[in-house]
């Protein structure tokens, strides 16, 4: 079966090349060695030959003679694998090392040049055999001189050079396997690295991959980084389609809310009861799909925004609001404080707290910003009656109502709970001081703006 | 008393029509933006229900233009689009009040009656104490020719202490007027009330003397 993995491809590709291409390396020196040797012991044969050839003559009965034999000893000791014959028609004489046996005779014309050949030899050996014909006396005959060796040395000496050969070409295959496998690991790094970065583009829309790490792969984070940027304007689309179609609802209900209040005039209380029901609970969904088709506008987004203008922005529209003519505002928010949030954003999550704290109200509502052991900390407090603390958690249900009269606490801190999760901080309830509930906004270390 | 109601659906322009005739207004309806800015700059209205997706000309637009203009009137935006910016943007713009839509009616009245009781109720125009000015009309203040907003309780504040003639008023005094005779004795409001108005005008625009109370920083004129 194929793998899928690039890794082994890759990685069995260069073993099975690296593996031939020894082979081949193998065959050729190993043929390259055996030329090598065989022509040096080509050339000993050769100046035996020329020593021979020096010291023969012709007896006048034709006979073969010969003044001085070769010096190296094998040639005196039997079946030593060195051996050398003159021969003529009328007779030879040859080496001591042939004892009872002789060379074969090939007819040969006289030339200028050894002839080199295998022969079976004597003993059973293989030999290697040079010769050449000779004519000593301008008038005598022809003289054949051979030299032969025997050739089972040289296949040993072959076969030694190949085993070595063979173990370091294995040797040198598992390095280069491992170099291979190296240089596969460092290769395919910048894939990792892709991996890496593509799984935080999974967590965020708004995410994008940093310059490529390697020019090959620039290609490749060009189109991915192009393809995250079709999908949040897809994303942004959706939502802002999402939110237009929201908004575009509220109209129709504000007449259909028109409609109610004719129909209660005329008499039809039921109907408009009815009406004004079903107004809410789509209000309700409405405002749900809109905090959280911004909460999801938010996930991840980068942002940085100073709390006291957006607080004071708050501030400024919640107190024209006839049901806070007799709160005052308590803004206690340091001017350098930044939080890990847009501007926008901020406003949209401070908005929902501050206008809960303050329809709730009695007199005081009260806004604290500061940087707490690295944290960063908005607090909205209030004086109004505050939530039962067995209430409290509970309270971040989507559309609790725990006061039935007022919209609820429970409305406004789903939302802002939806849109502070979004940026990443945590919000925590309690009782304030004030005496009313006391809602704290808490941005960790790592998610603050440097 | 007259309104303006700005609304393309004719639906809730009626049904606005209907309630503010039945509180007792007389009422214009404008039904796109350049409707609503000339109505605005050629009549005197007493308040303006403004709607901000308006067909020609749009209803942040109308309300600035007419505030370039120097008309007045206290405007209540009532919008689909709820969203903070929103809010945001139409007071900075120069609304007085904010609404999302769908709205109850009886809110919507209520609060357009307080607007209109604000702007109306005071006659003097301006009232000076050295460098503060408050615009008893439009309730709000201008410090050092800087425009500051006030909300309803720092303006019944200023403005009470401002007719005081230069006297000391006490905490409790304040509470009273500002919370009613049963919360003479709660101060602790009042006296945050005042570091936000020192903190949001100038620290020394509100003198304390101890033992005696509060009072504006200045000669009145």
């Amino acid at each position: 079966m194929k793998s899928r993995s690039l890794r082994v491809r890759l990685l069995f590709g260069a073993a099975v090349a690296i593996f031939l291409a020894l082979a081949a390396a193998w065959f050729v020196m190993t043929l390259l060695f055996e030329r090598h040797i065989e022509r040096r012991v080509h050339a000993d044969l050769v100046r035996d030959g020329m020593q021979l050839a020096a010291d023969v003559s012709t007896g006048a009965d034709g006979t073969p003679l010969l003044r001085r034999e070769p010096g190296d000893a094998r040639f005196a000791e039997p079946a030593s694998g060195l051996y050398w014959q003159v021969t003529t028609a009328r007779g030879s004489v040859r080496s001591r090392s042939l004892w009872d046996q002789s060379l074969p005779v090939a007819q040969l014309t006289s030339t200028r040049d050894w002839n080199t050949r295998f022969i079976a030899g004597p003993f059973e050996e293989q030999l290697l055999l040079v010769e050449r014909v000779v004519k000593p006396d301008r008038d005598g005959p022809e003289v054949l001189l051979q030299v032969g060796t025997e050739n089972k040395s040289l296949h040993e000496a072959r076969r030694e050079f190949g085993t070595e050969l063979a173990l370091f070409m294995l040797l040198l295959w598992a390095i280069l396997a491992a170099a291979a496998w190296s240089q596969v690991a460092l290769g395919l790094r910048p894939l990792a690295r892709v991996r890496d970065e593509v799984d935080s583009l999974k967590r965020s829309p708004r995410e994008r991959m940093a310059a490529a790490p390697a020019q090959e792969v620039e290609p490749l984070v060009r189109a991915i980084n192009e393809l995250a940027d079709a999908r949040e304007k897809d994303l942004t689309r959706a939502r802002r389609r999402a939110a237009d179609l929201a908004h575009a609802l509220k109209t129709p209900l504000a007449a259909i809310a028109a409609q109610s209040r004719r129909a209660r005039e005329a008499g039809a209380v039921d109907a408009a009861d009815g009406l004004d029901r079903a107004i809410q609970s789509a209000s309700a969904a409405v405002d749900r799909e809109l905090a959280r088709s911004r909460a999801a506008a938010i996930r991840g987004a980068p942002g940085s925004a100073a709390a006291l203008p957006v607080v004071e922005a708050v501030v400024g529209v919640v107190e024209r609001a006839e049901f806070v003519a007799q709160v005052v505002f308590e803004v206690n928010v340091p001017a350098d404080l930044t939080v890990p949030v847009a501007a926008e954003d901020l406003l949209e999550l401070l908005g929902a707290l501050i206008e809960n704290a303050a329809r709730y109200a009695k007199r005081r509502v009260r806004i604290d910003g500061a940087i707490s052991g690295g944290s960063r900390v908005l607090r909205v407090e209030d004086d109004g009656p505050g939530i039962d603390p067995g209430q409290m958690a509970g309270a971040f249900t989507r559309g609790a109502r725990l006061d039935e009269s007022g919209g609820g606490h429970g409305f406004g801190l789903a939302i802002a709970q939806d849109l502070a999760e979004a940026t990443g901080a945590q919000i925590a309830l309690a009782r304030s001081e004030l005496g009313g509930l006391e809602v704290s906004i808490i941005w960790k270390p790592s998610l603050t703006p440097t | 008393m007259r309104a303006l109601v700005v609304e393309d659906e004719a639906e809730v322009a009626d049904d606005l029509a209907r309630a503010l005739q039945a509180a007792g207004f007389v009422v214009d309806i404008a039904a796109d933006g350049d409707d609503a800015w000339f109505k605005g700059n050629t009549e005197d209205y007493d308040v303006a229900i403004l709607d901000l997706g308006l067909p020609r000309l749009d209803g942040l637009s109308v309300l600035r233009r007419w505030r370039d203009d120097n008309r007045q009137f206290p405007v209540i935006i009532v919008s689909a689009r709820n969203d903070w910016t929103e809010k945001v943007a139409g007071i900075e713009a120069g609304a007085d009040d904010y609404l999302g839509k769908p709205f109850e009616i009886v809110e919507l009245i209520a609060r357009v009656r307080g607007l209109v009781r604000r702007a109306g109720g005071l006659a003097s125009s301006s009232i000076r104490f050295g460098e503060l000015v408050l615009d008893t009309h439009r309730m709000s203040a201008t410090y050092a020719g800087r425009p500051i907003r006030l909300s309803q309780l720092e303006f019944r504040f200023l403005h009470y202490v401002a007719h005081q003639g230069g006297r000391a008023v006490s905490a409790g005094e304040l509470a009273e007027h500002l919370y009613g005779a049963a919360e003479a004795g709660d101060t602790n409001a009042i006296e945050a009330l005042v570091v936000r108005l020192r903190r949001k005008i100038a620290p020394e625009v509100i003198e304390t003397r101890r033992g005696f109370g509060y009072l504006l920083a200045g000669d009145s004129r």
